[in-house]
């Protein structure tokens, strides 16, 4: 990212950024993955150093994320960023999903290899009464039908969810990608 | 005597430390039901970007107020060219990629008007509210309002709110750790008094797209799985509404429940499972949407919400045919 870049998605992001030039920043946007890219680290990074007490982060936190923004396109968020795991669907998923009508098993898709980072992380958050049972990481192939699936449930829940939400979850929904995390438990059959 | 002063004493000094704090706790509760009252009522247009993990879009939304109710759509400005539009009648995802068309019919005012969150006084058994003084953004002052879950049922917020019209500005969700889970923050918003009716309509051509619709009319000839609910919830939510309802791609009718807390909610899906359906369970984050998926009994029970994948899983893991007792119990914190 040029400093003239960094320098635009500043000031838009104060809303200070001329009209032009705000038009200008979003169809480059819409053009470069990887300033959209740089773009969520340079927000998230803002958001983080101007919080209050430090709750956001963690110590050595604000550093990283300042080395983050940075750093190249391929490069990932630091590490207390990707504690939570990146949900979303699969685009190229979500789409096939779309286009089978044929129904067929449960839900989710899903990337095996996040699934046990994001398991590590709900463990550490997990609530007493509901212990979480070993093993994990079940590899199982998405399918069309599963994406589509995951699409209608999250839309049909949206109309019962706050604006606040509603929003989020629409968000969600359009900006489906392949970081979907998938998480299997091995547990027994509910009674 | 002494004791009575002392108690009256004591009585005056814990209203006065007391008062601070209740009246915070009242003030934020209002800027929360201030904000919900905007974002359903206001017409509004603006960019924000949404973040999450190490993903981040841009994205366009036009909310406008008519005299047939609210229409609202949202538009991804990373090419793909998707988007989705909320009629007074029908919800449509756009999908230009794949050239279809999900359609989901709105849920009827009056049933609605019982489900949706609502923040009220119940609230604060469950989330501790603060409000606050906040930097300028977009050029207009700030209140920032802190919405903090007392368990790890739910996820924590903290919103950026305009102080002349209670829209958020800014938004963080936050896990159980303090840490984000997702951002939005507008980098655009407008708030006129009039938006035109052809704002709020689709730019893509949908000719000859597959159109996919759910509906709520379930067929009599199908096996209905009637009469599910959980056994077991978390402290705080309640079964706020149930229906039977056709999902696209969905052979038979499922029943769909909702539940609440009073700002978060969940929706559990059950439909009635095969035997070439695979039974581990499993689960998916979304931005702060989580989804849990098992079979109960032979159905295919799925719960989605934007809480914590472990509320999810523990609602869905509850639900189970209604049996004689009235009311679900609730998980101790």
């Amino acid at each position: 990212m040029t400093e003239q870049i960094r320098e635009q998605i500043s000031a838009w992001l104060d809303g200070e950024l001329r009209e032009d030039e705000t038009g200008l920043l979003v169809r480059r946007l819409e053009r470069d993955p990887a300033l959209r890219g740089a773009l969520g680290r340079f927000v998230l990074a803002g958001e983080v150093l101007r919080a209050p007490g430090g709750q956001l982060a963690s110590p050595g936190f604000a550093a990283r994320v300042s080395a983050a923004i940075g750093a190249g396109p391929g490069n990932e968020l630091p590490v207390a960023l990707r504690e939570k795991p990146a949900g979303r669907w699969s685009r190229p998923l979500l789409g096939a999903a779309v286009a089978a009508a044929s129904a067929v098993v449960a839900v989710l898709v899903l990337r095996p290899d996040a699934g046990e980072r994001n398991l590590a992380a709900q463990t550490a958050t997990a609530v007493q009464p509901v212990a979480l049972a070993a093993p994990l990481g079940q590899r199982s192939s998405p399918t069309p039908a599963r994406n589509q699936r995951l699409a209608g449930y999250l839309v049909a829940h949206s109309q019962y969810a706050s604006p606040l939400s509603r929003r989020s979850v629409w968000t969600g929904v359009l900006a489906a990608d392949p970081g979907i995390t998938r998480v299997a438990y091995d547990l027994a059959e509910a009674p | 005597m002494r004791r009575s002063s002392a108690m009256a004493t004591c009585a005056v000094l814990g209203a006065l430390l007391a008062t601070p704090a209740f009246a915070s706790q009242d003030e934020a509760r209002a800027w929360l039901e201030r904000m919900t009252e905007a974002l359903a009522t206001r017409n509004y247009e603006g960019l924000f970007t949404h973040t999450t993990g190490r993903q981040s879009e841009t994205m366009r939304i036009v909310h406008r107020v008519g005299r047939n109710g609210s229409t609202e759509r949202l538009v991804s400005l990373d090419g793909s060219g998707r988007e989705i539009v909320r009629t007074p009648s029908e919800v449509h995802v756009y999908l230009p990629d794949r050239r279809v068309v999900l359609v989901e019919p709105r849920t009827d005012s009056g049933s609605l008007a019982q489900a949706l969150p609502a923040p009220g006084p119940r609230l604060e058994a469950l989330y501790e509210l603060g409000i606050r003084d906040g930097q300028r953004l977009l050029g207009r002052d700030v209140r920032v309002l802190d919405v903090r879950p007392k368990d790890g049922y739910r996820y924590g917020y903290r919103l950026w709110l305009d102080e002349e019209s209670g829209m958020p500005l800014r938004s963080v969700v936050l896990n159980g750790h303090g840490r984000p889970v997702e951002l939005i923050h507008f980098t655009q918003l407008e708030l006129p008094r009039r938006i035109d009716a052809r704002e709020t309509e689709a730019s893509v051509d949908a000719t000859g797209y597959q159109w996919i619709r759910s509906s709520r009319r379930a067929s009599g000839a199908v096996d209905v799985p009637a009469g599910w609910r959980p056994m077991r919830t978390p402290p705080g939510f309640r079964v706020v509404a149930s229906r039977m309802q056709v999902m696209p791609g969905v052979p038979v009718p499922v029943q769909h429940l909702v539940l609440s807390d009073g700002f978060a909610s969940v929706s559990v899906f059950i439909e009635p499972g095969s035997a070439s359906q695979p039974s581990p369970p499993e689960s998916a984050s979304l931005g702060s949407a989580s989804a849990f998926s098992t079979r109960v009994h032979g159905h295919v029970v799925t719960a989605v919400g934007e809480v914590p994948l472990e509320t999810v899983r523990a609602i869905a893991t509850s639900v189970a045919p209604a049996g004689p007792e009235p009311a679900p119990a609730e998980i101790s914190r």
